[in-house]
């Protein structure tokens, strides 16, 4: 009697056990069950893959995360008065590059360097590309961590430029041959080219939309040109020679060489334009890229090249970095904090961005830009790590106040480009607006 | 004690303090509140998220000398009225046409109605469409028809403001078409009558015995539009932006700008403050001219 008692102790005790270790094992296997994370995305090419990564999540973590996919300015908004007021309605959210120094000095996401330097080999720091980290390093913290790297190119249509009729024409006409400009001369001389309105073909397109869209694409001439808004020593520098020639580029493109309607272009209409084959280049995000090769939205199918921006002649070429990192909201509690990492984690690790890259992501790790099957898929990769070797993230400043100089250069430019103002007169009342901010 | 509560207010007039609890605590807290709200933090230098500072009349001194602000005024003024004298014209005419029974008059009135049914912000980006420079019909029919469009009517400075005019006059013409409808179906038929036997024509009927009539009518309508207009905001901010430059940036959107986007709360209440004189001077003359005797009115 008394040896059973002790056999039945000892099954129910290891009984209890083996469920014990079982019930853990699953709680190590989805640690997060039941946890649903809000995700505020912008509504880039990549949103719709990120809303189904979602959902996926749950299989390896038991959180749910939701994704909500709003435009550029919503999206700001929201996210902002979230932040402002406390209200805790978004738990991650993707960040721009841009926004970079005003969310740190204001607190609002989660500084991730601790969390990195402790789970630096898990996430193979060294694979991410040095340039990728300007997305939400500010003042030696970093707060949003790296999600989607965007290089902006020349975009152009290389049938056109190796069309032999089109190429001894253009010869003929300019004394040189026809190939993607590398200087501010050769691309106003090759969008002149292909002006033919009557064709309804146009040479060259840029945003003209008055607030971020037109204040963005000019940035990028500012850049081409060697124009700061600021400069090292933190002076307001918008009303330099340089800014005024790269502005007196733009007022041309919208005055010679682009469709008529760009004036009012955001970014997808000018996509659209070169997508449907009406503009023959523009300077662009690489992560519209993957869309010209595909049928349902695009009559260029392999028809595109992709060049370095070309720039003025004393200006070193550099490449205009962008793009997002994803940022988790600083208000939320520790555990949805963890929740949140793990998802961010799980993102941007190899095999993930692969799957992301096939379904219109954005690299931020060298190991995806090299991979074999993605090269093979996508022959630009090349290209576009030679730009984000040489790419500057900060030719649009990363300042805490980059929104209100946004909004100044947003109006300043659109009255520039819609002859309201001169250039002169547009750059100085810039400068003027972009001093009284700093107080200068 | 129920009865006694119930005895104390059947006495006189005390019931009917009862009866306009509900309403006078709804308008303390969601008109009277945030309207004193508003003013309180028109004094103050405050950022969403930064504390408040207390600066006096700093922000109204900013506002006199706010260039962007100012023409955004202006260009409310132009808006407004062009708008809404045009919808006056064009619903007046309608709802003269459309003043006899028939089974025909009574689809053509359901029908005219659609605009109005619309959300603001889905008619703007419908008309962003048509009016789209590149694709959209209306661009191509004015090009067909030889009309210089120049980049596009909504891009134009010339014409950004009249394109967006022209869906504000196409969205809220039918409202008044109805108001007047409403207020032709209910006038007396003696006066007619007595014009008819005079010999009146039918333009001095017009004249003298419909447009009189109708004046209160009328006042309310263009009352209802004036403050409507002056609050547009939608339909602007989704075929233009308030662009180009300044064009088509009237006082809301300038509002939102400083308010909601870059979250300048003081500010932006001290703008407001400023659009809430106008709409309440436009109310006002309006009511005054509505019960004015000096004018025909009411009283």
């Amino acid at each position: 009697m008394h040896i059973w008692r002790k056999i039945i102790v000892v099954i129910a005790v290891s009984i209890l056990a083996t469920s014990g270790i079982a019930l853990l094992g699953s709680a190590q296997e989805k640690p997060y069950e039941g946890v649903v994370l809000h995700l505020a995305s912008m509504a880039d090419q990549y949103a719709d893959y990120l809303k189904v990564l979602g959902k996926k999540f749950e299989e390896v973590s038991g959180a749910r995360v939701e994704v909500d996919i709003l435009g550029y300015t919503e999206l700001y908004q929201k996210i902002t008065q979230d932040y402002a007021t406390h209200t805790k309605q978004y738990d991650l959210a993707t960040v721009d590059i841009v926004w970079t120094g005003e969310f740190a000095e204001k607190g609002w996401t989660v500084d991730l360097t601790p969390l990195i330097l402790r789970d630096y080999d898990e996430l193979d720091v060294p694979d991410i590309l040095p340039v990728m980290w300007a997305e939400g390093s500010w003042d030696g913290k970093q707060i949003a961590f790296p999600m989607a790297g965007y290089a902006n190119s020349l975009i152009y249509r290389k049938d056109l430029f190796n069309d032999p009729e089109e190429q001894a024409n253009f010869k003929a006409k300019y004394g040189y041959d026809l190939r993607p400009p590398r200087t501010m001369k050769e691309l106003a001389d090759i969008a002149t080219f292909f002006t033919r309105p009557k064709e309804n073909m146009y040479g060259l397109v840029a945003n003209g939309a008055r607030g971020p869209a037109v204040a963005q694409d000019w940035m990028e001439y500012m850049r081409a040109f060697g124009g700061q808004i600021i400069d090292e020593n933190g002076k307001v520098v918008v009303d330099s020679p340089e800014c005024l020639a790269a502005l007196k580029f733009f007022v041309d493109i919208f005055d010679k060489w682009a469709p008529p309607g760009a004036i009012g272009y955001w970014w997808d209409d000018r996509e659209t334009s070169y997508r449907t084959g009406q503009s023959v280049m523009e300077s662009s995000w690489s992560i519209a890229r993957a869309g010209y090769e595909d049928p349902s939205i695009s009559r260029v199918v392999g028809k595109t090249g992709m060049a370095m921006t070309p720039s003025a002649p004393a200006v070193k070429p550099q490449f205009g970095f962008g793009g997002w990192g994803i940022g988790i909201n600083a208000d939320i509690s520790p555990e949805r904090q963890a929740a949140a990492w793990a998802f961010i984690k799980w993102i941007t690790s190899p095999e993930i961005q692969k799957e992301w890259m096939l379904h219109d992501g954005a690299p931020i790790r060298l190991s995806t830009l090299l991979d074999p099957e993605l090269n093979q898929k996508m022959p630009w990769l090349r290209t576009m790590l030679k730009l984000f070797i040489d790419g500057n993230g900060d030719y649009r400043p990363r300042v805490p106040e980059y929104s209100r100089i946004q909004d100044i250069l947003g109006l300043r430019i659109n009255q520039a480009i819609t002859h309201e103002l001169t250039p002169e007169e547009a750059l100085s009342k810039a400068a003027e607006e972009i001093k009284a901010i700093y107080g200068q | 004690m129920i009865s006694s509560v119930r005895e104390y207010f059947n006495t006189g007039k005390r019931s009917l303090y009862l009866f306009i609890i509900p309403i006078t605590l709804y308008l303390i807290f969601f008109f009277l509140y945030p309207v004193l709200y508003e003013i309180y933090i028109s004094f103050f230098d405050y950022s969403l998220g930064s504390p408040k500072t207390f600066v006096g009349l700093q922000n109204y001194v900013l506002m006199a000398r706010d260039e962007q602000f100012l023409h955004s005024l202006i260009t409310t003024v132009i808006f407004v009225v062009s708008a809404v004298s045009a919808e006056l014209a064009l619903g007046l005419g309608t709802a003269l046409l459309l003043n006899y029974e028939s089974r025909i008059m009574d689809i053509i009135r359901t029908v005219i109605l659609i605009p109005t049914v619309f959300t603001p912000l889905v008619a703007g980006l419908v008309w962003k469409a048509l009016y789209n420079p590149d694709l959209g019909v209306i661009s191509y029919y004015l090009r067909l028809l030889g009309i210089p469009i120049g980049r596009g009517l909504t891009v134009e400075r010339s014409t950004a403001l009249f394109s967006v005019i022209l869906v504000d006059i196409w969205e809220w013409t039918p409202l008044i078409v109805i108001i007047i409808l409403a207020g032709l179906k209910s006038l007396p038929k003696e006066p007619y009558e007595a014009g008819a036997i005079d010999g009146a024509s039918s333009s001095q009927l017009f004249r003298y015995v419909t447009l009189p009539l109708l004046r209160p009518t009328i006042i309310v309508a263009v009352l209802i539009r004036a403050m409507d207009a002056l609050k547009i905001f939608d339909i602007i901010w989704a075929i233009t932006g308030g662009g180009p430059g300044t064009a088509t940036t009237v006082a809301n959107l300038r509002i939102f700008q400083v308010g909601v986007q870059q979250l300048r709360i003081g500010y932006a209440s001290t703008l407001s403050n400023v659009l809430l004189v106008m709409s309440v001077l436009v109310g006002v003359f309006f009511i005054h001219v509505l019960y004015s005797k000096k004018y025909g009115g009411i009283r």
